[in-house]
């Protein structure tokens, strides 16, 4: 921590304290909750072997996704990500959608582990012998309890995520263990499997939710500002992330479809704690019981962190009203988007329903990678490799941006099947969003200002 | 050619607190408008499901085991069997959809992203000009 | 009345509580300092340098 005398232009800006693991916990924490809820509707859309299908198709789209945001990202480094980076590369009307996509994307998965947190404690409490249980107010205590650590402080809460994410992991190895994989006592996946109930079609829709495994695990960069050195701990973090979750995901749909009959695990809301539940221990359920509980709480503390770093980069560059730009003195944190999105986030969390608030997550998410396939293609075009410093740079380029963009169309594809009035829905909210920024927001922006990289002027400029 | 930077003006704090509320209805319309117009979610059907016992409904020994375990109970689903899984086995998707409805979803994705990426790109050329000013 | 009801109550007292904290802390925050401080916070900086740290000034309280 640096302490001087206030000079002339004393500046507050983010406290730079993490650390590789921090960036780890960021960006696993928001996702591993894929594991617990929400993959599982994947089942539902194709069945239990379309779910695995999906399951590493889009695993390979987010190798994808994390090997070219490793790259852009150990350049540009700022709060605000993929939403800077965008404003770099492509422009600021873009930069401005992709704000909005992460804001959106993580707000609303925010919402989607409030709901689910909330359903939990309403089955224990059932379970426990008291039906009326609602889960309302455990729903708003998640958002607040969790809108206040953000507030205090980047450090506790990326610890809090540290420990609570590690926790949630090694669940999952336990049951998985526990379950005994290589034996048939609990796992009857020749009984319970039942091939394709809606063909290849469901393959391709099952998609759709298999994004859910690693939705979000792009959003390391947001911590780029708060990191003692991003150019070296945001790509290990993101890549060390995503092989973590290419491991818990493989290892989920093992034990899930080996323990129940897809109708049911296509629609649970929390298909690992079933998983625990049918294998009569009482001990994992519990443990079970801890991990979804721990898993929604990283996830949202993650989103939280994410989606306030994303409107607070928007607001200091005036693309928000700039009051948003603000840095807490004491706590360093972006606090007033801190506590401008706790109430988005529980008009959400509690008038919507589950599959509608991860259906508009997803999208946001989606548009974001569409964003980034291009975006890459660009970067290098501007800034070839040697032109620039980069911390990392991905291999077999532009084969990874070309593989992201067909596999993104495939999903706009999987969610257009049984999905498309979202689709539409979100895309006239962006489209009109796009209108007011170009049309009357950009005139509160700074022109030259807003590029702050050390860069030399791109090729073709 | 040195061109004199754009100096934007400073927002009003009734003009940063409409923006702000501006954006707030806009989200809410953009999820709850297709929610209340029951638009969404919609693509679902449901089985016809004439024998409702597990064999019925194609459950084999281990599935009837599994379901029975989460709690399940067998028959059409009424007051008295709450606990049936026959809604949630006869649940499908409809996958059936119009090539039009998927022509115009298509154009409007592709729009969206031809026209963002074009106007980024005359804004792009402003912020490069003036940020870099003629100099190399 | 019931353990869970009273856990329900406990969880909406502390929802408000934790709000109210946040509120209070916010408006005292802002009153304490001037706009352009709270705002000064650039992109790419990444030098610490120029940056204070005004808990180590203490008497803002």
């Amino acid at each position: 921590m640096t302490q001087t005398t206030a000079i002339h232009g004393e500046k507050i800006s983010l406290l730079r304290v993490l650390g590789p693991g921090h960036v780890w916990a960021l960006g696993v924490g928001i996702v591993l909750v894929g594991e617990y809820m929400g993959w599982n509707f994947a089942v539902g859309k194709g069945g239990a072997i379309a779910a695995l299908i999906a399951c590493w198709v889009a695993g390979l789209l987010y190798t994808c996704v994390a090997m070219i945001d490793s790259e852009v990202t150990s350049t540009v480094a700022a709060a605000g990500g993929q939403y800077a980076q965008a404003k770099h590369i492509v422009g600021p009307l873009m930069a401005f959608n992709v704000g909005l996509f992460l804001v959106f994307a993580y707000t609303m998965l925010e919402a989607a582990n409030a709901i689910t947190l909330g359903y939990l404690v309403q089955t224990v409490g059932s379970m426990a012998g008291f039906p009326e249980t609602h889960d309302k107010p455990f729903i708003v205590l998640t958002i607040m309890f969790l809108a206040w650590l953000n507030y205090r402080g980047v450090y506790a809460t990326l610890t809090f995520n540290l420990v609570i994410t590690a926790i949630a992991f090694v669940a999952i190895w336990v049951l998985f263990f526990a379950v005994q994989p290589w034996s048939s006592v609990y796992m009857k996946h020749g009984e319970l499997l039942t091939g394709l109930p809606y063909g290849w079609l469901g393959v391709l829709a099952a998609l759709h939710f298999g994004m859910w495994y690693y939705l979000g695990i792009e959003g390391t960069t947001q911590a780029a500002e708060e990191v003692r050195s991003p150019a070296r701990a945001l790509p290990l973090g993101t890549m060390t992330g995503i092989i973590t979750l290419l491991i818990a995901a493989t290892m989920t749909w093992y034990i899930c479809a080996g323990i129940m009959p897809w109708e049911y695990l296509g629609q649970a809301v929390t298909p690992l704690f079933d998983a625990a539940r049918l294998t009569d221990s009482n001990v994992l359920m519990v443990l079970l019981f801890i991990g979804t509980i721990f898993s929604t709480l990283a996830s949202a503390n993650g989103c939280i962190n994410d989606a306030s770093r994303a409107w607070f980069s928007m607001g200091r560059d005036r693309y928000l009203p700039q009051v948003f730009g603000a840095v807490h003195p004491k706590y360093r944190t972006p606090y007033r988007s801190i506590v401008f999105l706790v109430p988005v986030a529980l008009v959400f969390a509690y008038f919507a329903p589950l599959d509608q608030v991860i259906t508009f997550s997803i999208l946001s998410g989606l548009l974001e990678y569409t964003y980034m396939a291009i975006g890459v293609m660009m970067f290098r075009q501007k800034w070839p490799l040697g032109t620039i410093k980069r911390g990392y740079v991905h291999p077999f380029h532009p084969l990874p941006a070309i593989v992201l963009l067909l596999l993104c169309s495939a999903t706009y594809f999987a969610v257009f099947l049984g999905y498309g009035t979202q689709l539409i829905a979100m895309m006239v909210f962006y489209i009109v969003a796009s209108l007011w920024f170009a049309l009357h927001r950009y005139k509160f922006v700074r022109r030259g200002a807003q590029f702050t990289m050390p860069w030399p002027k791109p090729v073709g400029y | 050619m040195a061109k004199t930077p754009y100096k934007p003006p400073t927002q009003s704090a009734i003009g940063q607190t409409f923006d702000t509320f501006f954006l707030l209805a806009l989200v809410l319309a953009a999820l709850f408008v297709p929610l209340y117009l029951g638009l969404a979610g919609g693509g679902k059907t449901m089985l016809e499901l004439k024998d409702t016992s597990w064999t019925g409904m194609g459950q084999n020994a281990t599935m009837q085991a599994q379901w029975e375990k989460l709690g399940f109970t067998p028959g059409p689903k009424t007051e008295e069997n709450a606990t049936s899984a026959a809604e949630l086995i006869a649940a499908r998707f409809d996958y059936a959809f119009d090539p039009v409805e998927l022509a115009v979803t298509a154009l409007v994705v592709l729009g969206y992203f031809f026209i963002v990426f074009h106007w980024s790109r005359k804004e792009y050329r402003d912020v490069i000009d003036e940020r870099f000013n003629g100099k190399k | 009345m019931n353990n869970f009801q009273l856990l329900e109550y406990a969880a909406w007292g502390l929802s408000a509580l934790l709000g109210l904290w946040m509120l209070i802390d916010l408006i005292r925050t802002d009153r304490t300092y001037s706009e352009e401080l709270l705002t000064s916070s650039q992109e790419g900086e990444i030098e610490d340098a120029l940056v204070i740290d005004p808990t180590h000034q203490g008497g803002h309280r």
